[in-house]
């Protein structure tokens, strides 16, 4: 039994690593523009067709196509930025509608243009496979992992080291002020949202190749990803990594004790426990809440 | 990237036609319409897309014979198309509209048994005949409504060949991996109601659709000693659990649904991992039986792939729908469409289509078996065993 | 003004009780209309909680579903009339509101989000997944249509549809009285207060966990006799029809409307039913379009369907200048 606990823990891990990845984006543009932007998992999915596009259709270069999705994203989150999140800067509740119609809008379109069955991302240089014990996994999914430590990092870095990164930080904490002291409040907010679209299309083709690429592929990511912010407490990205990762492990480690058709009512059980027990989430700071 | 471009410019010209109210010019030509419902979007797409195939070679060939012929007139046959999203509301609302705005005297499709509830008691109301094609659940012509009928078989006629197999080989404990929908509940309750009485079931994992990952039910499903798996999921799923099951070398029977016998399965995943895989199917395609050899090679010549279950199911559903019409002498009456539908005797490229008292048909299930070099075997029934190459 | 109102008012109620009767009018109409005002009594209720509370719940949909399953249930399983099943049905899921509503009704802004987002998925991970009860995701069938009254000597049908649908309507009406009525008493304005300073409202005595706890349950129960309706009016209760998707479809409904408008969940449900309606004729686009029209709404709109009218309104009036813009 204790054998079966540790092996669904590294499963659930493995599964955990890829909500954070879906998280992260988010939780940057949470962090600094205070919106939830529930469109993220759509783009996360954009992200991988642009890389499929590129690659079967252009290139045939893994890294190149990986690149060219960042592009190709970038310039759709900007499009989107400056039409929709820009002018409802302060009106929460309209931003998350206008999310959710960029849901639709995006989901639908890409079920126009490329149809709706799963396209496979073959990369034969991933395909090959790791034993951990008697648990086996694809080097693709380590290449995931290693990719989100790399991002976590490196945004992490930015974030603390650099002189922009400092001004995210201030924008985050204060818009007004650091409009007082002569921060560049609407150029933070395009970069943190063209840093967001980069991560999702990472993400997105990253994943592609792991299982496969569909309309609905970011969905249930999303959903869990925005309960690990929740669960790490919302707006640090510790946080949110070991949200995502806890996340991962209760839903794996569950299928042991609770039958399978109850997952995800436990693992949401279990956040509203958490979150009865410690509103302001696991790591998260009691602040004064905004309005 | 040129096709993506094309399918775009096309479909963004013809939504302007549909918007400006662009309707064909009449032709000559009497017209005869049937309603078709199926999911365009939403989770259920990919399935609807092989829905959509069979209804649309089958009004092709119905059209290339010059139509069909009704109280000796001849008629084209047209198609109106709704989407339902798989959602009960959005379904009864489609159905409404084809009986009373566009007053079909027939209507067939439908993919989702949840839906497929709430829209043919609407059929009843407004008294036209509605032939479904893809649901599977058991109790759907059970509910007493004399205007519904089903051309597929449904759950407990598809695991019975099945379950007798699985019984004889003694493969047990048998473990089970099922989406938590419809389709994959319906699948595990008529499967585990049909196994001999106390059969030993190692382990059941349901999954939502649109999950990807099964490493935690392939690490259970080890963990209890599971000697076969049975998968009750779509094609693509279906292509990541058998991907995660061999990866993770786990040395079990794979046993599949319908959707699990294709050539383009294979494509999925390859002859290596497919090699012993038994699954029940209603359309092997390559069977030594003329009519499936006539679909599937016409399928092939307009889709540019393996003929799909879904698509021969459909397939029929039109032209028992168009013989219906023939018989009944009338192209609007859909009380006669009926009346002709309960005494239909229909050769179709599934079977022989005849229904029941509950309006339900009986159309032959086969079993059949991947071989190792990519092709298949029909081990059920009897009349039609074939090695490999049939299936 | 107040009279033009009142006779305005009257006049769309006459016309619309008698849609049934214009002549030639399609049953598809009816039936549209009749599924709008079906949407719009859960919207009515969440327009409480989010407009008048601030409350944004993503779970309302699984309230909706244990009133339908509830109502369902009693009648297929107890014999109940649909008159005795509605009242049972707005207990059960008013009940289930208080309950959910004193759990997490601590938690403020996202976190409130989130959490009724999880109910909602357990509710309905429950109503697929208890098939001896629920009969699974194929859903409750044969679940009847309510029975027939007299009234005034005639008999009034309800299986038949311009009957139903005039029951559906009378039942939105008698939703957007509560409403009405709820948001100009005490209650409504100690909501309010709540809603634009909940520490000001404590410091002044206003008990805010208990009211908001009462404003989660009224809400609650309103979508339970929406759920009522809504499996009587299809037949059967399917978790599909209870599912995160509906719960945020009632969300956009509201806000499309207009979030705290006395109208708003009325014109937000006529917007999410009829539109896609509309549309089928382009039937792969439909979604794409619709999502394009949330999008522009809100950056046009912000203040929903029902803001959109008052501006108008007051335009008309040539008073739009003296006005101060509806409240956020």
């Amino acid at each position: 039994m204790l054998l079966a606990v540790a092996e669904q823990v590294l499963n659930g891990l493995m599964l955990g690593s890829i909500y954070v990845f879906v998280a992260l984006g988010m939780m940057l543009i949470y962090g600094v523009m205070h919106v939830l932007n529930f469109a993220h998992g759509a783009l996360f999915m954009l992200g991988g067709y642009c890389a499929h596009l590129v690659f079967t259709q252009a290139i045939g270069n893994y890294a190149l196509a990986i690149l060219a999705a960042i592009v190709m994203l970038i310039a759709v989150g900007a499009v989107i930025e400056r039409t929709v999140f820009a002018p409802l800067r302060d009106n929460l509740r309209n931003q998350v509608i206008a999310s959710l119609g960029l849901v639709l809008f995006i989901e639908n379109l890409v079920v126009v243009l490329w149809g709706p069955n799963a396209l496979q991302f073959r990369i034969e240089t991933t395909q090959a496979v790791v034993s951990l014990g008697v648990l086996r996994f694809r080097v693709q999914h380590l290449l995931i992992i290693g990719v989100c430590a790399l991002c976590v990092t490196a945004l992490f870095l930015f974030l603390q080291r650099t002189r922009f990164g400092t001004a995210i930080r201030a924008v985050a904490q204060n818009p007004r002020a650091a409009l007082v002291v002569g921060i560049d409040v609407v150029r933070v907010h395009r970069v943190t949202f063209a840093i967001s679209m980069a991560l999702a299309a990472i993400g997105g083709a990253l994943l592609g190749p792991l299982f496969l690429l569909f309309p609905q592929m970011g969905d249930l990511p999303l959903v869990k990803g925005l309960a690990g912010i929740l669960l790490g407490g919302m707006g640090s990205i510790g946080g949110a990594v070991v949200g995502g990762l806890l996340i991962g492990v209760i839903e794996a480690v569950s299928t042991l004790v609770i039958a399978t058709d109850y997952r995800d009512a436990v693992t949401f059980t279990a956040i509203v426990l958490v979150l009865l027990l410690r509103p302001q989430g696991l790591f998260g700071v009691r602040t004064r809440e905004e309005a | 990237m040129t096709k993506i471009v094309r399918r775009a410019a096309l479909s963004v010209l013809a939504v302007g036609a549909a918007l400006a109210g662009f309707t064909p010019i009449a032709a000559a030509q009497d017209r005869v319409t049937i309603g078709v419902l199926t999911a365009l979007s939403g989770p259920l797409a990919a399935p609807g897309r092989f829905q959509m195939n069979g209804i649309n070679l089958a009004v092709e060939d119905a059209n290339a014979q010059g139509g069909v012929e009704i109280g000796g007139r001849r008629y084209q046959v047209e198609i109106k198309v709704y989407d339902t999203r798989g959602n009960p509301a959005e379904g009864a609302s489609a159905m409404q509209r084809l009986t009373t705005v566009d007053r079909v005297p027939v209507v067939i499709g439908e993919l989702s048994s949840g839906v497929a509830a709430a829209v043919a008691p609407i059929a009843a109301d407004n008294e036209v005949p509605f032939i479904l094609t893809v649901p599977t659940g058991p109790n759907l012509t059970k509910a007493n409504n004399r205007w519904l009928f089903r051309v597929n078989a449904h759950n407990d006629q598809l695991s019975q060949a099945l379950a007798d197999f699985i019984s004889r080989q003694g493969w047990q404990p048998l473990a089970y991996i099922a989406w938590n929908n419809d389709a994959g509940r319906g699948g595990v309750q008529s499967m585990s109601r049909l196994l001999p009485q106390g059969w030993r079931i190692g382990y059941t994992g349901f999954f939502n659709v649109g999950e990807v990952d099964f490493s935690a039910h392939v690490t259970n499903i080890r963990n209890a000693g599971a000697r076969a798996v049975m998968l009750f999921m779509d094609e693509e799923p279906g292509s990541l659990a058998i991907a995660q099951i061999k990866a993770a070398g786990l040395d079990v029977q794979l046993i599949g649904t319908l959707a699990m016998g294709s050539d383009r399965f294979l494509r999925r995943l390859d002859a290596q991992r497919l090699n012993g895989m038994v699954q029940y199917n209603a359309f092997p395609p390559n069977a030594a039986v003329p009519r499936i050899q006539g679909f599937s090679q016409r399928y092939r010549a307009k889709f540019n792939e393996e003929a799909h279950g879904f698509a021969a199911q459909s397939y029929d559903g039109l032209m028992v729908a168009l013989a219906a019409l023939r018989a009944a002498g009338s192209a609007t009456d859909a009380r006669r469409v009926r009346e002709a539908l309960t005494r239909i005797d229909h050769e179709g490229v599934t079977g022989r289509l005849r229904f029941d008292a509950e309006g339900q048909a009986s159309p032959p299930v086969y079993v059949t078996q991947w071989c190792a070099d990519g092709r298949r075997r029909i081990l059920y029934p009897a009349d039609v065993v074939a090695d490999c190459g049939a299936g | 003004m107040r009279a033009f109102e009142i006779i305005g008012g009257l006049l769309a109620l006459a016309g619309l009780w008698a849609l049934p009767q214009w002549g030639e009018l399609s049953p598809y109409v009816l039936h549209i209309a009749t599924l709008s005002a079906i949407y719009a009594i859960p919207a009515i209720g969440l327009n409480l909680m989010l407009g008048y509370g601030g409350l944004v719940s993503l779970g309302h949909a699984g309230f909706v579903g244990i009133g339908g399953y509830a109502a369902g249930l009693l009648m297929v399983d107890a014999g109940w009339t649909f008159w005795a099943a509605l009242p049972a049905a707005m207990l059960a899921s008013g009940a289930a509101g208080a309950l959910v509503g004193a759990l997490c009704l601590r938690l403020r802004t996202h976190f409130f989000m989130i959490v009724t987002l999880a109910f909602g998925l357990i509710l309905h991970a429950v109503m697929n997944n208890w098939e001896e009860l629920t009969r699974g995701p194929v859903g409750l069938a044969g679940i009847p249509r309510p029975e027939a009254i007299a009234l005034f000597g005639a008999e009034i049908a309800f299986r038949r549809l311009p009957d139903f649908y005039r029951l559906t309507m009378a039942a939105a009406m008698a939703a957007l009285a509560v409403q009405a009525l709820i948001v100009r008493s005490d209650f409504g304005r100690m909501l309010a207060a709540i809603r634009q300073d909940e520490v000001l409202a404590s410091a002044r005595g206003v008990p805010v966990m208990a009211m908001k706890v009462a404003v989660f349950a009224i809400g609650s129960a309103i979508a339970g006799a929406g759920g009522a309706f809504k499996v009587s009016f299809l037949r059967v209760a399917a978790p599909a029809s209870f599912d995160m998707l509906e719960s945020i479809n009632i969300v956009l409904i509201v806000i499309v409307g207009g979030a705290g408008h006395l109208l708003g969940p009325v014109l937000g449900a006529g917007l999410f039913v009829a539109v896609p309606e509309a549309l089928r004729v382009a039937s792969a686009w439909r979604l794409v379009v619709f999502g394009l029209v949330l999008v522009l709404l809100m950056r046009f709109a912000p203040q929903g369907l029902a803001g959109l009218a008052a501006d108008a309104v007051r335009r008309l009036r040539g008073k739009g200048a003296l006005r101060a813009p509806g409240h956020a």
